[in-house]
């Protein structure tokens, strides 16, 4: 059945967490949120961020430079210049740093010891563009087995095709009627593996506009897609080899493709062999445009909230944290705001944990709502009061809290407004949320002295989110709440039950 | 007092028939430049030899009128007040006013129009200024002519270039890139970037001495070659990235052929990019034709009338072509091998490190 994986967690934190010293002892708040200073004449449009074996950060920045920012003189070094829009970054060693930029995954090395890199080694270019402001690169993430990952966007219909591409040229889908993104070079829509021998092994494919990659400790590949054409609303997706995420227009480099323009094909038929995401974020309730998912591996330096994954938000002056189970052999969860204004800005692209356990924040615009910058979330020491898991049950949800709750409160009914939703899978941007109803909740049982609650549902069906509002709780120690929206994505009950509406995203 | 050399002068306007092509014989430097938005010529300054024969050509990019009075040193506002006393005869004297401080002009070039005179260099070392005198903009358009064999000094502290243009740092640099990145666009230096004329996977480089070129890291080439300013990488960083770079100067150098670099004329190689190496913070282009490494490396020829590119195919067995088409705007010589018509013949010894120069057409050797 259902693996509790999120509670033992939390069991290990408990008593094993050997807290280090605050940096804000006095502090009120569970987080504290820094700005770092960036140079003069920089561009802070951050691409991609990371943390050296050193434990200095490294940054790339979209008008092109990568630079090192050492976190004990507060001094930025420049470490390479002039690169094409870069959107990821991965140090291999102090010297050597692998960068995503819009044409190549590069190698950068400094091969002479100044501090800037010196060579610009092609790792691969094996991916086609057509000249289109909206086919970013990004990755790359490394899996245990020195394998990277990095992902292709599709095209914008808005956007232009050059006279000259790159790659082999597929006008299938050209001039894209209807408006859609699309994909006319290899491989567009597509996840790419790179071997450590070199070998490029187009993964899996039906992105839309993947800018976030994740590698969990247990090796899992997590990627964010952004809400659009095809995409409901903005998913998570676990995703596993040759498998097909939903957007058609990269189906046209699955090898052997015959059946043209895949986005003609029946809708039934994309949507039976369409992979459903492990945790859709509600447009504009959770997450207007996630960008990169990270793994909370810091043992409790950044709060009780190890092993889950936190994701960048853009619209919003928001992170989003994700807590993920595994249902009788299906992963779902549920997602909830975790930092929430409080001094962070918008554009929240890129994510890092340094060393000491702390958040780095890198921030982009670029043409749309988001800011610029690198901001630091700290953890004050102070336990936050949170909802530190939700776990489907047999006729409802679970909520764990990070502290007892206050036993009253938690057995108050109206202090739960549920209702459920779903977005649909079509060519159409973005969705209807359709089916909104309010799902009364008919049971209550507090456990484990107020860090439980067992809700019963009057209904209870997969295919659906399960939005819940909590009214005013407070724990024990009469602290609020500190987020009080959660919504979980239902793709299977315990029982197995997994029939979902018709195109329900 | 009137110079020497006006003795001597050969000054014709673009299309005079008289004597153009005697004049044309003797010219030893082009220079070119064009009137764009802002009320700027992109050439802030340029130097010369003195006594050189000079073809100077003033290209109006811009969307309204200008002309280009070369005066004494140190005249350029006595002779921009003289045309603002022409008042309405101003037009149809070019508002190029009588004075014997002008030494030479190009007159009203109208927008998308491109006119040029031909005129020998004053023998004395001296600063020239050159200015548009139309209303109003003489304040503000103009720039230097050197007449000098010594280097110039640092831009940003001349005074005989606008200040926009002293602001951004040394001349053979990009002014409009300097407060774009905290460092100093001081050339060489390069963008990766999206460029006219060139797949997606372009790089735009900027030399010194004026010169800048783009190379293709899809198709592996060096595509076409500029003089004047570097770029304009605004538009493209504008909001999402979508726009071209603009090239600041002229484009004197296209590639016309499908490829130049191949083992067998019949076929282009098969290549491979494979980055660059910065020495001196010059990329070296390392890419692969039909499998054999070949690295390229590009400088500036000194008086920056062409390019110098310094080839190495270290495993090259078989011979090789270098192979080019007339009207791509340079004439080529070669460090090995033999110039036979349009193509440059190395042995596979001649291949494992040459240099090929190309020297814009109608730059004196």
């Amino acid at each position: 059945m259902r693996k509790p994986a999120a509670l033992i967690v939390l069991a290990a934190i408990v008593f094993s967490c050997v807290k280090k010293k605050s940096e804000y002892p006095d502090a009120t708040v569970p987080y504290v949120v820094e700005t770092i200073n960036t140079p003069p004449n920089l561009s802070a449009e951050t691409g991609g961020i990371a943390f050296m074996p050193d434990g200095r950060l490294v940054a790339c920045f979209l008008r092109g430079e990568v630079m090192i920012y050492n976190p004990e003189t507060k001094e930025w070094k420049l470490f390479a210049e002039g690169l094409h829009e870069p959107l990821g970054v991965l140090p291999i060693s102090d010297a050597e740093i692998l960068v995503m930029q819009k044409p190549e995954l590069t190698r950068l090395r400094d091969t002479d010891g100044n501090g800037q890199a010196d060579v610009y080694e092609t790792v691969t270019d094996d991916f086609g563009m057509v000249g289109n402001y909206h086919e970013w690169t990004y990755g790359p993430v490394k899996d245990r087995d020195g394998n990277l990952f990095i992902s292709f966007n599709t095209a914008s219909e808005w956007g232009i095709m050059m006279d000259e591409v790159r790659g082999k040229l597929d006008t299938t889908l050209v001039p894209f009627k209807p408006k859609q993104k699309f994909s006319a070079v290899p491989y567009r829509g597509w996840i790419a593996k790179l071997t450590p021998s070199g070998e490029f092994i187009p993964y899996a494919y039906g992105f839309r506009s993947p800018s976030g990659l994740l590698i969990t400790p247990d090796n899992e590949l997590f990627v964010a897609d952004n809400q659009g054409d095809w995409v409901g609303t903005s998913p998570l997706f676990k995703v596993e080899q040759d498998k097909f995420y939903g957007h058609p227009a990269s189906m046209l480099w699955v090898p052997g493709w015959s059946k043209g323009d895949p986005s003609k094909l029946p809708v039934e038929d994309l949507n039976s062999d369409r992979q459903r995401a492990v945790v859709q974020f509600p447009y504009g309730i959770i997450a207007a445009s996630p960008t990169q998912p990270i793994y909370d591996n810091t043992d409790g330096a950044f709060g009780p909230f190890s092993g889950q994954i936190l994701i960048g938000e853009m619209n919003q002056e928001r992170i989003v944290r994700v807590m993920l189970e595994e249902v009788v052999g299906v992963w779902q969860g549920a997602c909830i705001p975790f930092i929430d204004k409080q001094g962070l800005r918008k554009g929240n692209n890129r994510l890092a944990f340094s060393p000491d356990g702390s958040l780095y924040v890198g921030q982009v615009q670029h043409g749309f709502v988001g800011d610029r910058g690198i901001q630091r979330i700290v953890f004050t020491g102070k336990d936050p009061v949170d909802i530190y898991s939700m776990n489907i049950t047999n006729d409802g949800f679970d909520l764990h809290f990070t502290q007892p709750m206050d036993e009253a409160a938690l057995r108050d009914t109206s202090n739960y407004h549920f209702r459920h939703y779903y977005y649909e899978y079509h060519l159409k941007y973005g969705s209807d949320q359709f089916e909104v109803r309010k799902v009364a909740v008919k049971d209550i049982e507090v456990r484990d002295g107020g860090k439980t609650v067992s809700l019963k549902l009057e209904t209870l069906k997969p295919g659906y989110i399960y939005e819940l509002t909590i009214g005013e709780l407070k724990s024990e120690s009469g602290d609020l709440l500190q987020n009080n929206l959660v919504c979980y994505t239902v793709n299977t009950l315990t029982s197995g039950q997994r029939s979902i509406p018709h195109l329900a995203y | 007092m009137r110079i020497a050399s006006l003795l001597f002068l050969l000054c014709f306007i673009g299309y005079s028939q008289l004597s153009f092509a005697q004049a044309e014989e003797v010219i030893e430097r082009e220079i070119e430049i064009k009137a764009i938005a802002g009320l700027k010529f992109d050439l802030a300054r340029f130097k010369v030899k003195p006594g050189e024969h000079i073809k100077l050509k003033l290209t109006n990019v811009d969307d309204m009128d200008h002309n280009l009075v070369i005066t004494q040193p140190g005249a350029r506002k006595e002779v921009v007040d003289a045309s603002h006393k022409l008042g309405e005869n101003g037009p149809k004297q070019n508002y190029v006013p009588p004075s014997d401080k002008v030494l030479w002009s190009i007159p009203i070039v109208t927008p998308g129009e491109t006119a040029y005179i031909i005129f020998q260099a004053p023998s004395k070392e001296n600063v020239y200024p050159y200015v548009c005198t139309l209303p109003g903009h003489g304040l503000v358009m103009y720039g230097a002519m050197y007449v000098t064999t010594k280097d110039l000094p640092p831009l940003e502290n001349d005074p005989h270039v606008p200040p926009a243009n002293a602001q951004g740092g040394d001349s053979k640099h990009n002014h409009v890139a300097a407060d774009l990145h905290p460092y100093k666009t001081t050339p060489p230096y390069l963008y990766r970037i999206f460029m006219p004329d060139a797949g997606p996977a372009a790089i735009a480089v900027n030399l010194p001495n004026q010169l800048s070129y783009c190379w293709d890291a899809g198709s592996c080439r060096l595509r076409y070659a500029w003089q004047g300013e570097f770029l304009d990488p605004k538009k493209y960083f504008d909001k999402k990235a979508e726009k071209n770079a603009t090239i600041l100067g002229t484009v004197f150098y296209r590639d016309k052929t499908t490829y130049p670099l191949k083992f067998t004329l019949d076929k282009d190689p098969a290549v491979d990019f494979k980055g660059y190496k910065l020495i001196d913070r010059y990329p070296e282009f390392h890419y692969t034709i039909d499998g054999k490494d070949v690295y390229e490396l590009i400088k500036p020829k000194e008086d920056g009338s062409g390019l110098i590119r310094s080839f190495k195919i270290p495993e090259a067995t078989q011979q090789l072509f270098f192979v080019f088409e007339n009207g791509d705007g340079v004439e080529y010589t070669t460090s090995k091998g033999k110039i036979v018509g349009h193509q440059i013949k190395l042995t596979p010894d001649d291949a494992h490190v040459f240099v090929i120069v190309m020297t814009k057409t109608g730059t004196q050797k």
